[in-house]
């Protein structure tokens, strides 16, 4: 820290809100490092607590990017109570415990200036507000928009985004339309608008106001995920309940042979097998590539009031990759930490015949990821099969069998132990990477 | 986390947004802007007339 940013923590160490969030856990525990920084400039340095994994809101459910919202404003309104503000409002200063989401960067307060407007009001907007509207108004997925910007959607793209009888809905005139008209009108003018505001009398009321309209607004946003055949997987799925009670004493069984760090479960749908086993992983990820499937896993853990188990949207064809300056302000989803145990059920027929990824090419991303495995093949006879495989040229998928997949997989991994299941097209494999 | 810089640029068109959506709190501070500008204006006016 520079003494500045030294002297806005102490003003933000002594307030009655840090003690009080940081309880709650809303605020990461953050403390002074008593090693000093060696860096030229720096006098003090700060730590805080580990968050297990990192994740980016291209990469959440929108109820967790409308919860993520709803804790900013809430932290903005109790720090404008003891004349202090955020900086910026940004969703990647918000991370994960599980379905609770903390803020990370204690950086961001610092004193209000008085008659100073509310200096992260517009990326309110374009990262948290806009996403938002989008999937609520208009039915559209935000994530490919914050993936493809790191500054989300600008106030005139939302506008554009936003037409026709999204326009009429709450919020959308003001902060979108007239903020998009306001921002063109004074785009390239020179005129002092900080000071001219300071001079009208701006004073924290307004902003007070603003926060308190805001948080209503996005409270009162909603999103059903579809009833797609993904969310029906869970309950009435298309192999039987013995197969599946079969698949859970596998899994339960790999999972306690010792207690693991970090659990990936890639396809986790519903969360039946990142459940079993995060009960013996300090940490779980649970990856899926459909919305709705997430977003309904986020609803019953933060109902349970789950801490262990981060739900995440994510197309494994097409993870999320470094992004921002250098490709280097966000982390690849691989460069985050590795797992040690990693779930892919019902997910090789997905990739290798849904997407076209060659089963020597999955194997390979798998052993790349250096995890003990869990994985399901399911044979082409398999009805999930058949139907992905219907869609398809004749031929394209012929080297996708049982055998060939046992023989890619032997040569990347020892396969410790494997169990054919009762319906007799589904098998899996516990496995070890070969070094 | 915002920028290479950390550094945030509020942007003039949201900063007026911002009062005008303060709803009745705001009514106050935008008469009293526009109406400061208002008072400029003329009085350039009147020094252009001056001249």
């Amino acid at each position: 820290m520079t003494p500045d940013a030294l002297e806005d923590w102490r003003r933000l160490a002594s307030s009655a809100l840090f003690p009080r969030e940081l309880a709650a856990g809303r605020i990461v525990p953050t403390e002074l490092d008593p090693q000093l920084p060696a860096r030229a400039g720096y006098v003090a340095a700060l730590r805080h607590e580990r968050i297990h994994f990192v994740s980016y809101p291209y990469e959440w459910s929108f109820g967790m990017l409308r919860d993520a919202a709803l804790l900013h404003l809430d932290l903005l309104a109790s720090a404008l109570e003891e004349d202090l503000t955020l900086k910026d409002a940004t969703p990647y200063n918000v991370q994960w415990r599980g379905a609770w989401p903390v803020f990370v960067d204690v950086g961001s307060f610092e004193p209000l200036r008085p008659g100073e407007p509310w200096a992260g009001y517009r990326q309110f907007c374009t990262l948290f507000l806009y996403p938002l509207l989008l999937q609520a108004y208009a039915g559209v997925p935000f994530h490919a928009r914050l993936r493809g910007s790191i500054d989300g959607i600008p106030p005139e793209e939302a506008r554009a985004l936003l037409a026709g009888k999204a326009r009429l809905r709450r919020g959308v005139f003001t902060h979108v339309a007239l903020h998009s008209r306001l921002e063109s009108r004074y785009g390239d003018r020179r005129r002092d608008v900080r000071l001219e505001l300071k001079e009208a009398g701006f004073g924290k009321q307004l902003i007070q106001a603003n926060v308190r309209r805001l948080a209503k607004l996005v409270r009162r946003l909603e999103w059903e995920p579809p009833r797609s055949t993904w969310l029906e997987y869970g309950p009435t799925t298309t192999y039987t309940e013995a197969d599946a009670a079969r698949k859970a004493e596998f899994v339960l069984k790999v999972a306690r042979q010792r207690p693991r760090r970090l659990l990936w479960d890639l396809g986790a749908n519903d969360g039946r097998y990142t459940r079993i086993a995060a009960d013996h992983a300090r940490y779980a990820v649970a990856i899926d590539g459909e919305h709705g499937v997430v977003e309904n896993l986020y609803r019953t853990l933060r109902d349970e009031r789950s801490d262990r188990i981060l739900p995440l949207v994510v197309d494994l064809a097409d993870p999320s990759p470094g992004l921002g300056w250098r490709g280097q302000e966000r982390r690849a989803l691989w460069d985050r930490g590795r797992p040690d145990l990693t779930l892919a059920l019902a997910l090789v027929h997905h990739l290798a015949i849904g997407r076209n990824v060659p089963l020597r090419e999955l194997v390979d991303w798998l052993r790349d990821l250096q995890t003990e495995l869990v994985v399901e093949f399911v044979a082409p006879e398999d009805p999930m099969a058949r139907r992905l495989l219907a869609g398809k040229r004749e031929g394209l998928h012929e080297d996708y069998s049982r055998a060939s997949f046992e023989r890619a997989l032997g040569d990347r991994f020892e396969i410790a132990r494997s169990e054919e299941l009762a319906s007799g097209t589904r098998v899996l494999y516990a496995a070890t990477p070969r070094t | 986390m915002s920028s290479p810089l950390g550094y945030l640029d509020p942007g003039s068109g949201s900063m007026i947004l911002q009062m005008l959506a303060g709803g009745f709190a705001a009514v106050a501070v935008t008469t009293k802007l526009y109406w400061r500008r208002l008072k400029r204006l003329v009085r350039f006016r009147k020094t252009d007339d001056g001249v």
